[in-house]
């Protein structure tokens, strides 16, 4: 990872809005935090930024951390989006799994825990953007020998005789 | 007198002389015969008059008897009358002498009875005392049904609240690890570790607010009566229930007028009071499209009101009696005890208040509560 990490934090306590991303700065070195107070400020950021990983809380008045998961799987299929809850709210856990959460991260959050989750997450990303960057890459050289094998069809053969030979 | 006058034309015939005389003494004879014919006539007329004067007396006499007669028939009639009168009365005194001999029984009777009521007094004395040995234990019954109901109350709480104090608890950990993380990189300023720190400190303090207001809540307190402010109760059920209704969207609008409205009461009570009609307003609004809750007030003369209405589906018509009764819910099994709204009754016709709903079709409910006023005396030595 030669480009430094961008993360997003969505969560409507502002006190975890500066302690997290505090906490993130100091245990992932060279990451860039930004922060979203509810999830309509977090779809305005993500429409102009494609971060490579996007933290929500799930309890928040308006949209709640679901409707923002099902929101980012449209809008950014590919950021990988990782669901904080409470403790013991697992049905929320399934349901965030279920909508295509990465991972989730119970409250207290564990720094360990969550950085690893992070990482784990991002490079998964990282590795489904490269698997996806070869694919492409793949697709275009099967187009290109593709084209060179109709042409190589269309040309008149110049020395037939020499393949024979 | 005729022999005389013959006499004297007799002496006459005899003597010429005293024939002139005698011719002389018969003109005076005559004219006193005349004047004695007129003085006849006379008393013949005034006779006449008499007998006139006589018949017409009679006349009136006979009238006079004729109206005799009829006085003499009304005299019989009276007189019938009063003896009719007469036995009537009769027969009323001895009517009277039969009541006067009944009601001597009936003084018989009344003695008889004044001695059972003695032995009743008796009696009811000592049920008197049991009543109100019953009456001490139903008093305590109830107190420990408000406690009930509050810890019932504290328990539909605790899901939010423990949701609140997780909050808190997660943000001190995350500052705390931070400076644990600044103090092992070495060279970090202090400033930057104290930051952390401070942040940690004040989410403590949000979490020990929480916690002493659960407790203060949960409290067996004694139901002591002084000067309430009705703002501050509803502000701390509100602080209590806060993140509840920001997380459901809910947005509660307070207008309690320009007088503050102080009553006399238990602060703790009446804020169990707000806590269960937010409650009920939280669920209540749940499925509605606006979620608003209006708490308005108004302290006029001799009475505080207090309107709490809401934006949910209202009360089914035919429930507006029942929600008061307790263990009657209309929230799922395990959703509600049924005892918020009973406790909350029980609350207000303590503090000498009342407490009804309306629920026109169609729009929220509005639960209206009445309470006493603060004796002004009493309004100055409240905080």
């Amino acid at each position: 990872m030669m480009t430094p990490l961008s993360v997003l934090i969505v969560d409507d306590d502002p006190a975890l809005l500066q302690a997290l991303p505090q906490a993130l700065r100091l245990r992932m070195g060279g990451v860039t935090v930004e922060t979203a107070d509810s999830a309509a400020a977090a779809l305005d950021r993500i429409a102009a930024q494609d971060y490579d990983a996007i933290v929500t809380d799930i309890k928040m008045p308006g949209m709640d951390g679901l409707a923002l998961l099902a929101e980012i799987r449209t809008r950014r299929p590919d950021t990988p989006t990782l669901i904080i809850t409470g403790h013991g709210e697992n049905e929320l856990v399934v349901h965030a799994l279920r909508g295509g959460a990465c991972d989730f991260i119970q409250k207290p959050i564990d720094r360990d825990y969550f950085v690893a989750a992070l990482y784990r997450a991002v490079r998964a990303h990282v590795r489904n953007r490269r698997v996806k960057d070869r694919q492409l890459a793949l697709a275009s050289c099967a187009d290109e020998l593709e084209r060179i094998v109709q042409k190589l069809e269309r040309e008149p053969r110049a020395v037939p005789g020499r393949a024979d030979s | 007198m005729p022999e005389t006058a013959t006499e004297e034309r007799e002496v006459a015939v005899a003597d010429p002389g005293a024939a002139v005389t005698a011719e002389h003494r018969l003109r005076a004879h005559v004219e006193m015969l005349e004047r004695r014919l007129r003085k006849r006539d006379e008393q013949r007329r005034a006779m006449l008059h008499i007998m006139g004067d006589l018949s017409e007396f009679n006349k009136r006499l006979a009238n006079q008897r004729k109206a005799m007669l009829h006085v003499l028939a009304d005299y019989e009639q009276d007189r019938r009358r009063l003896a009719r009168q007469t036995e009537r009365l009769d027969n009323s005194r001895r009517a009277v002498l039969h009541i006067l001999q009944d009601s001597h029984k009936d003084t018989l009777r009344l003695e008889a009875s004044r001695k059972a009521m003695i032995h009743i007094m008796g009696d009811l004395r000592e049920t008197t005392a049991e009543m109100r040995r019953r009456e001490q234990e139903l008093r305590d019954k109830q107190e420990q049904l408000v406690q009930a109901g509050k810890l019932a109350t504290l328990g539909e709480l605790t899901t939010g609240v423990a949701h609140e104090l997780n909050n808190p608890l997660n943000n001190i950990g995350l500052f705390v690890g931070n400076a644990v993380d600044l103090i092992e990189l070495a060279g970090t300023e202090k400033g930057q570790i104290v930051r952390e720190l401070g942040h940690a400190m004040q989410q403590v303090s949000k979490a020990t607010q929480i916690i002493s207001h659960l407790r203060t809540f949960g409290r067996a307190a004694p139901a002591s009566r002084e000067a309430i402010s009705l703002r501050q109760v509803i502000e701390r059920a509100l602080s209590l229930m806060q993140e509840q209704l920001r997380l459901r969207e809910i947005e509660v609008t307070v207008d309690l007028g320009p007088v503050e409205p102080v009553v006399l009461g238990n602060a703790i009570q009446l804020e169990q009071v707000f806590i269960n009609l937010l409650t009920n307003a939280r669920d209540a609004v749940a499925g509605s499209r606006r979620k608003t809750i209006w708490i308005s007030g108004s302290a006029r003369s001799g009475v505080v009101e207090v309107a709490f209405a809401d934006t949910g589906p209202g009360i089914p018509a035919g429930l507006e009696r029942r929600i008061f009764d307790p263990f009657f819910t209309t929230k799922d099994v395990g959703k509600g005890t049924g005892l918020g709204l009973s406790i909350t009754y029980g609350i207000i016709k303590e503090h000498g208040g009342t407490i009804s709903v309306v629920s026109p079709p169609g729009e929220g409910a509005t639960f209206l509560i009445h309470l006493p006023p603060a004796p002004a005396a009493a309004q100055e030595t409240s905080p």
